[in-house]
């Protein structure tokens, strides 16, 4: 068991660790900035300045604290956005990439069954996942006390942590869309088009009339800001999380197992 | 227990034809040739009976497995090779991963021995193989775990004849070590050298399903005789007589008057006499002693009979429904003979006749 894990994962190290490199000095910065800002800028002139649905995508007003401004700059933008987008593109290639190449020949020539192959590539997308919250949370807790802004280990932990049941859902979206798609570039356009669709109907949704439509985005059940200012964990909207991944890889598995090949 | 068995397999794609009705049997430990054109539907059963895609109706067993039950077909697979015409591999890793990827999946009892016939640069990124390494590769594949059927599309495409030829005695070797080998090809050299039967297929449906031999002894022989005189063609026509066409002369003074083809029926065909010798050629399909009868009439200077090629037979299969390949009806035009001449058998010919046509139109 876990042989196409173990080989997909090994394809997704050096990709793995670039992110992790480049999320970590994203973090490094707005660490060695954030002082500054908090204390120079007025915010909350700011955030009256800008159309309210803005503002509150990025609840510019909490940004006056480390705690506000790292969720804000780092994690919304971060992790919510770009980690969520990337998990999504990702996944989509997972099946559709390599049926369009002529991959998936080879491999179902193997005695290994289709619902195997779908959910072992999809858990080598936790690679990426583990390996980007390990670096970057570590990273973000030492900068923190560094710049003599310490945070507290539980905020930085259960940020990083809720974020993967998040990070997930995004990547059972593209997996999804790689087992509905033909081709792989319409799977990945699809499946980061179809999050960040989501994300913005989140956004734009949240405090009108259509809000129940807005629990309908993975990103209403991934709140940094609440995790980092408040301390606020939301474990349900997590397992929540973690059942619509699951139910998504069962749903693309089943697909998988019925179609054609070609 | 067959290895290979299908009932009145077909798939369509969508309204595409990809096969219609083929029922075949694929004995254990036989050798067996799967002939046609691209398009021709070869692919479309490959994949349908390695269970990639589902058949639209019809059955399909290997080695006794059903290919729609995936339970089954997995158990099928621990004993299944499949060797794609055109492999497609992650470019990023290298040749050795691969093989240790798959032999985690499906076991590794021989790929030393094969590496040490088929040799793919295995400490190089797959992503820099030259076609037929990345052929040798995928063969190293498809035969490590020891299957007892190994399914090929195409195998010897990309690789560089050498190799081919290694491939081919390497499949002799196999069949003697009592495997099933099942593969297709356009390539009916390869099929008459290793293949014990064949089918041939045709836009989707199964045209032919013999053994080798009768489809060589069927198809006849291919007799190239020179005689002295000028005998005309009709001393060599007959029942059994096909594609009858006369070729140069050997001493001839002018050279430009001694191309010709020749109806079966065509009476008139006297040369001037300025030549010593004839040669004739043609399709045999009768016995050798009223051959060896007729061919005692004549002076005979050179003689030989040998196989008609595969390609001939092929393009007989080709040709029965009338659309036999242009460059037949193109080498009719351009020596002036009689419409007929050589539509009497369908549209194969020899290479003899072939080459004497160039003489008259260069």
């Amino acid at each position: 068991m876990f042989e196409i894990t173990r080989y997909e994962s090994e394809r997704r190290v050096l990709a793995s660790g670039a992110l992790a490199v480049g999320l970590a000095l994203m973090a490094a910065m707005f660490l060695a900035i954030a002082p500054d800002i908090i204390s120079q800028v007025d915010l909350e002139a700011y955030a009256e300045a800008l159309p309210p649905a803005f503002s509150n995508a990025f609840d510019i007003a909490a940004m006056g604290t480390v705690e506000g401004f790292l969720a804000t700059e780092l994690y919304q933008f971060g992790w919510v956005i770009l980690l969520g987008l990337y998990l999504a593109y990702s996944a989509a290639g997972l099946i559709a990439g390599d049926v369009e190449r002529d991959r998936m020949d080879l491999l179902l020539a193997n005695p290994v069954s289709r619902r195997r192959v779908v959910v072992e590539k999809f858990l080598s997308l936790l690679l990426p996942i583990l390996v980007v919250n390990v670096v970057v949370g570590a990273v973000v807790y030492a900068g923190a006390a560094l710049v003599g802004e310490p945070l507290a280990p539980v905020d930085v932990v259960a940020v990083h942590a809720l974020s993967v049941p998040y990070l997930l859902t995004c990547a059972a979206i593209g997996l999804l869309l790689s087992v509905l798609a033909r081709r792989e570039s319409v799977a990945q356009r699809g499946a980061a088009g179809v999050v960040f669709g989501l994300f913005m109907l989140e956004t734009l949704l949240t405090g009108t009339d259509y809000e129940p439509l807005a629990r309908l985005s993975p990103t209403w059940y991934y709140d940094p800001m609440a995790i980092l200012v408040e301390s606020s964990y939301d474990l349900v909207g997590a397992a929540l999380l973690l059942v619509a991944a699951a139910a998504l890889v069962a749903l693309s598995a089943r697909r998988f197992t019925r179609m054609d090949v070609r | 227990m067959p290895a290979i068995e299908t009932g009145k397999l077909t798939k369509y794609y969508g309204d595409t034809l990809g096969v219609e009705d083929l029922s075949l049997t694929v004995e254990s430990g036989e050798v067996f040739g799967f002939l046609g054109p691209n398009g021709a539907g070869k692919t479309t059963t490959i994949r349908t009976l390695l269970g990639l895609q589902a058949p639209t109706s019809g059955t399909a067993r290997v080695l006794g497995h059903d290919v729609t039950d995936e339970r089954e077909l997995i158990e099928a697979r621990k004993r299944i090779g499949y060797l794609p015409s055109d492999p497609g591999f992650d470019d990023s890793v290298t040749g050795r991963r691969l093989l240790d990827y798959y032999a985690s999946l499906r076991g590794d009892t021989r790929s030393e021995e094969l590496l040490e016939r088929f040799t793919p640069p295995l400490d190089r990124k797959v992503g820099e193989y030259s076609r037929g390494n990345r052929q040798m590769l995928a063969i190293v594949l498809a035969f490590m775990h020891d299957p007892d059927l190994v399914v090929m599309d195409e195998p010897t495409s990309g690789l560089d004849p050498l190799k081919q030829e290694q491939f081919l005695a390497f499949l002799e070797s196999e069949r003697e070590r009592g495997k099933t080998l099942f593969f297709s090809s356009h390539i009916l050299g390869e099929v008459q050298k290793v293949c014990d039967r064949v089918g041939i297929v045709r836009d989707g449906r199964l045209v032919e399903l013999e053994d080798v031999r009768t489809l060589l002894d069927r198809s006849g022989k291919v007799v190239r005789v020179r005689v002295a005189g000028t005998p005309t063609l009709g001393a060599f026509d007959g029942p059994d007589v096909h594609d009858l066409q006369v070729s140069g002369t050997a001493e001839s003074d002018g050279g430009s008057e001694d191309t010709g083809d020749y109806g079966d029926h065509d009476d008139h065909g006297d040369q001037d006499g300025a030549t010593d010798t004839t040669a004739f050629s043609f399709t045999y399909t009768g016995g050798f002693g009223p051959l060896l009868r007729r061919l005692l009439e004549f002076d005979v200077q050179d003689l030989t009979v040998e196989d008609a090629p595969l390609e001939d037979v092929f393009m007989r299969f080709y040709g029965a429904s009338g659309d036999a390949p242009a460059e037949i009806s193109g080498d009719a035009s351009t020596t002036g003979t009689p419409a007929d001449a050589t539509a009497t058998t369908g549209g194969d010919r020899t290479r003899g006749g072939g080459a004497a046509d160039t003489g008259g139109d260069a």
